[in-house]
């Protein structure tokens, strides 16, 4: 048979006549306790040992203990002052015999509460008395507290005191009392069985090291077994943020279904935000607070004069033999305005009218998921800063039906299956519609974006002459369709609890 | 959204559905995209309204669409107006800013409270919208039997419309018992107060006069001796603004809601110094829809009687014709009232909405096409991709941010020469102190965010892949907007070899040249602070964040970070 030295250690220094404490054999080992316990208990499963258990309780003094150990208990110094102030044989002054005493603070209050209950004399209207047969000497607590000192940490059984001494200075605080299990330990008879044929040593190893591996030596080793059902120590590894995560995933998603991403600037001239889009100059989204204006800087040095001709021609008279304009008036110095953009619908100008990346020929499809600004009331669900994911797709002969199936699509490879529709108005789109989905935990249903048909009037302007559906949703509100987060401000921004990004589980 | 307030009483005798309980109403309205979002304290409907549909903001419009809805109304109505009596005369002094009017009289109408407080509804949500908050279009409505006209000839009262020096003249206006010049009312009157930006900068101030004198000081406030109350039978109703169109759609909507109460609309005529109008217009205009087009859109096929029956159960006519091509083709006539037909495809809506857009099955798209990331969004994705494998925290932070946290808090001033004190884009009318400009660095948020997070386990080492944007005058649209890399390393032992460290790694692996050559910066301890040199080009800093800025935040740990533009992986 082969066990670890450990092992072969214990069995070596047990008996089978004579049950044998682990101290004891760690003591004969020279194996630290926890050691030789791991090793009882491996043993016990072999079967070559057997365990007892036994609870000892143990006694030792407490800081205050081990000072009356030296110095007297309070009482027997305050008696021992009255006898010298000679209140043995009349009674005397209070203040001056604890004067004399020497007793200081809490010491004074305990002296006086043991000295009559233990026979030393009487106190009574600040005077005290000394009985002179009282015996400091035989004072049971004063032995016990000594015998204690001596002993250090003692079986109560191995001290010669009466159990109500101890009672008595526990309740004086001046020893604590411990509970402890001693095992036990005797050999098997299989044990001795084996020890008697001979039991080999096996090394066990805490560290696989690199000379354990170059010199082949792991091959004779035995590894200790850890705890392996402890918890480990905390530690934060590096995420992806979660909104992030479901930017990425938006992004995956559409990419898959052939759209390609757009990229534009945050601070756009109104032109393109707005003008480009068939939006009237004096619609309130646009004179409304709502649009965050720039200060500074505050106009755009170039557009392209083309376009904005053709876009004021078509805010002015519209488009088509049947087309009609705006009765509102339109100012190219409104148009050149910076702001932060409202919508990335900005970026689906820029790249309609062929300014970004060329004239484009139908078919195709474009995506953004990036950042727009609204001077909004911050509250659960509405950021001054939000991301919005743009789509759009260019094609002849497309229909509302086509708008619908996509979402249908796109949801789903989310998991949301009951997208509603709402028809809706919007000046950039004909037909438009809001789009409704369920949050997963209050059961409300909420507003994720708005899709239409882009309008002519919008369309022609830019040098398109096929059909573009397109769609602005938001993305802080598909994560909290997703995870049935309450308060979007946990997650975006400089008010973010690193704890909550922690513990948020990953998407994918 | 703006809302409507609707008494479901008053719209079930309208509609002449009395038995129609609250909740098939508001199903009703929901078809109509009138949203249900509430009750008022007297138990009427709030709807939400999309600000196209302006024929709706009354009860009365609600009910005729609804009918239209039921099939209890098919095709066009239109009233028959009797003979102008009354003239509007517009004198040359008009001031020029607000050059237009138009009117009509109302003959016989039963005002209840209901009725009466429809009509100031009606009036208000015109003015808020098409009405751009009576900038562009302004209603006064008078009782008729208090105004006295000219008779320039015997059996045609007139009033004047007439620009007037804010002090020439004085009247009763609402809601008070002085006599006041406009520019008292201006100055005096609450709701002269409210709306005195609108005419603060004429020269001449709008009045409009009878024979006994000045009676209305549009756009502001009307004048007490011809208030309407529900004792009042006939009304004159007046309109000024700054585009004829928008007044006189505005005036139709008004006609069309009292109409359905039951008034006679009398018409007004409206004599300009060079011209005459015979208001109100309830002219009808067409569109040409084609039916191809209509198919293409809804994506089903139709019958010319369906598109037809459509276009009546939606309050238009259609009448099929062949174009110059050969191709079927409606003439759609839209009715007065309608403010939103600005285009074929406006008729189209109406059918889809008519036909129920929820009937229609929705397919996905047979369009082949090839999908692909922008290469700026593949470098950040594979940037942060990196830094979490080094171990930090991803973030995301808001783009505006304040001036005192972009710049002081971490002791640099903009314009400095030092990375991150670009000049400011700034906002000018901002949601608060806290988001006053765009910020110029990521550093003043990661640090925020580890201001906030004092209380959480540490090592705190986060990065943010993130937008910065500063003033620059050779953009076309005069800011250099950018994404920049920043980390922060917050722990007990941080230090700047740890951030030197992972900046190196993160630079390994995009194959590009990383040097640190000492700099200053005053966010940084002076000797712990390295410009960072990527491929010959500063671009960026690194170093151990300077006790002031640490203890600015309330941090008790030391920080080393470092932040570049993004690019310099390119």
């Amino acid at each position: 048979m082969q066990l670890p030295s450990q092992q072969v250690a214990v069995l070596e220094a047990a008996s089978a006549d004579e049950a044998t404490s682990v101290d004891a054999l760690a003591a004969a080992t020279d194996l630290p306790p926890e050691t030789v316990t791991g090793a009882v208990f491996e043993l016990e499963d072999e079967g070559l040992v057997a365990v007892s258990e036994r609870v000892d309780e143990t006694v030792t003094l407490t800081d205050e203990g081990v000072e009356y150990a030296g110095d007297a208990l309070p009482e027997v110094r305050l008696y021992e002052a009255a006898l010298e102030a000679g209140a043995d044989e009349e009674s005397t002054q209070m203040g001056q015999v604890i004067g004399s005493s020497g007793l200081e603070g809490p010491q004074v209050d305990i002296a006086l509460s043991n000295y009559a209950r233990k026979g030393y004399g009487t106190i009574d209207s600040g005077e005290i008395t000394a009985d002179p047969d009282a015996d400091p000497a035989a004072d049971a607590e004063a032995d016990a507290l000594a015998a204690l000192a001596d002993a250090g940490e003692t079986p109560v059984d191995a001290v010669d005191i009466d159990s109500d001494t101890v009672d008595q200075l526990e309740r004086r605080g001046l020893v604590d009392r411990h509970e402890s299990t001693v095992r036990e330990v005797t050999l098997t008879e299989r044990a001795v069985t084996e020890l008697m044929a001979g039991i080999e040593t096996s090394e066990t190893v805490g560290q696989v090291t690199p000379e354990l591996l170059t010199s082949g030596e792991w091959d004779d080793v035995e590894f200790a077994d850890y705890n392996v059902e402890a918890d480990a120590e905390r530690f934060d590894g590096g995420k992806v943020h979660i909104l992030r995560q479901t930017a990425e995933r938006v992004k995956d998603t559409l990419v898959g279904m052939g759209f390609q991403e757009m990229d534009g600037p945050h601070v756009d001239a109104d032109f393109w935000i707005n003008d480009c889009l068939f939006m009237p100059q004096d619609h309130p989204a646009r004179t409304h607070w709502d649009r965050f204006a720039l200060e500074q800087p505050t106009h755009i040095d170039d557009l392209p004069a083309d376009l904005v001709d053709r876009v004021e021609r078509a805010h002015k008279e519209g488009v088509g033999p049947d087309g009609e304009g705006y009765h509102s008036p339109w100012d190219e110095d409104f148009a050149r305005a910076l702001a932060l953009r409202g919508h990335t619908t900005s970026l689906s100008t820029r790249y309609l009218s062929g300014e970004e990346v060329g004239d484009l020929e139908p078919p195709q499809r474009y995506f953004s998921v990036e950042k727009v600004y609204r001077n909004d009331t911050l509250d659960p669900t509405h950021l001054l800063e939000f991301f919005q994911i743009e789509g759009w797709v260019m094609a002849e002969d497309l229909s509302v039906r086509d708008l619908m199936g996509t979402f249908e699509e796109f949801y789903s490879q989310f998991g949301i299956e009951d997208i509603q529709f709402k028809p809706h108005y919007n000046p950039y789109t004909e037909p438009s519609f809001e789009l409704f989905g369920t949050h997963p935990t209050t059961g409300e249903l909420v507003e994720i974006g708005n899709s239409g048909i882009f309008r002519e009037e919008m369309l022609e302007p830019l040098g398109v002459e096929c059909d573009v559906m397109a769609w602005g949703l938001a993305l802080e509100r598909l994560l909290m369709l997703m995870y049935g987060f309450e308060d979007i401000r946990d997650i975006h921004g400089t008010l973010c609890d690193l704890e909550l990004l922690r513990e948020t589980e990953v998407t994918y | 959204m703006p809302t409507v307030d609707i008494d479901p009483d008053e719209l079930r005798e309208l509609t002449g559905s009395e038995e129609k309980g609250d909740e098939e109403l508001k199903d009703d309205l929901f078809g109509l995209g009138l949203e249900f979002e509430g009750r008022t304290e007297e138990g009427a409907f709030e709807l939400e309204f999309a600000p196209d549909r302006l024929d709706r903001l009354s009860v009365e419009g609600v009910a005729r669409s609804l009918r239209y809805q039921y099939g209890d109304a098919r095709g066009i109505h239109v009233p028959s107006p009797n003979s102008a009596e009354w003239t509007i005369e517009v004198d040359d002094s008009v001031p020029d800013e607000r050059p237009y009017v138009t009117g009509a009289v109302i003959r016989d109408v039963d005002l209840d409270d209901e009725a009466l407080e429809s009509l100031i509804q009606l009036q208000e949500k015109l003015h808020a919208t098409m009405g751009r908050k009576r900038a562009k279009g302004a209603i006064g409505i008078h009782d008729l039997t208090m105004l006295k006209g000219t008779a320039a000839t015997e059996g045609n009262p007139t009033i004047q419309y007439v620009g007037l020096e804010p002090d020439e003249d004085r009247f009763v206006p609402l809601d008070s018992d002085a006599e006041m010049t406009p520019a008292d009312v201006l100055e005096d009157h609450q709701t002269g107060q409210t709306y005195a930006d609108l005419v603060s900068e004429y020269e001449r101030y709008p009045a409009i006069y009878d024979d006994i004198g000045l009676f209305s000081f549009p756009p502001v406030i009307n004048g007490r001796r011809t208030e309407v109350s529900t004792d009042s039978r006939d009304l004159f109703v007046e309109m000024t603004g700054t585009d004829q169109w928008t007044i006189d759609k505005m005036l139709n909507i008004v006609c069309y809601a009292l109409s359905a109460r039951g008034a006679t609309i009398e018409e007004v005529n409206v004599e300009y110094p060079d011209h005459e109008v015979v208001r109100p217009d309830f002219a009808t205009k067409t569109k040409t829809v084609a039916h191809d087009r209509i198919e293409t859109i809804l994506g089903i096929g139709l019958d010319p009687e369906e598109v037809i029956d459509l276009a009546e159960r939606s309050g238009l006519e259609a009448d099929r014709e062949e174009n110059d091509a050969g191709d079927l083709v409606y003439e759609v006539t839209i009715p007065p009232y309608r403010v939103d037909v600005l285009h074929p495809l406006d008729v189209i809506d109406d059918l889809g909405r008519a036909y129920g857009f929820n009937n229609l099955e929705p397919r996905y798209p047979d369009v082949g096409t090839v999908g692909g990331r922008h290469e700026r969004s593949r470098l950040e994705r594979a940037a942060r991709e990196q830094l979490v494998g080094l171990g930090f925290e991803d973030l995301l932070n808001f783009h505006m941010i304040s001036e005192a946290e972009n710049y002081d808090r971490l002791d640099i001033s903009p314009g400095d020469d030092a990375y991150g004190a670009g000049e400011p884009a700034t906002i000018k009318e901002p949601y608060s102190e806290d988001f006053t400009m765009l910020r110029t660095w990521v550093m003043p948020s990661l640090l925020m965010v580890l201001e906030r997070n004092t209380h959480r386990a540490y090592p705190q080492n986060l990065a943010e892949i993130g937008f910065a944007a500063n003033v620059d005058e050779s953009e076309n649209t005069g800011v250099a907007e950018g994404r920049r890399v920043g980390a922060v390393l917050a722990h007990h032992e941080a230090g700047y070899e740890d951030a030197k460290a992972r900046l190196q790694a993160l630079t390994r692996n995009f194959g590009v040249d990383l040097e640190t050559p000492p700099t200053d910066h005053p966010t940084f301890i002076s000797g712990r602070t390295a410009a960072v040199v990527i491929d010959g080009e500063e671009v960026g800093v690194i170093g151990e964040v300077h006790p002031k800025v640490l203890v600015e935040h309330d941090l008790e740990v030391p920080v080393s970070a470092f932040e570049f533009d993004l690019e310099a992986l390119h």
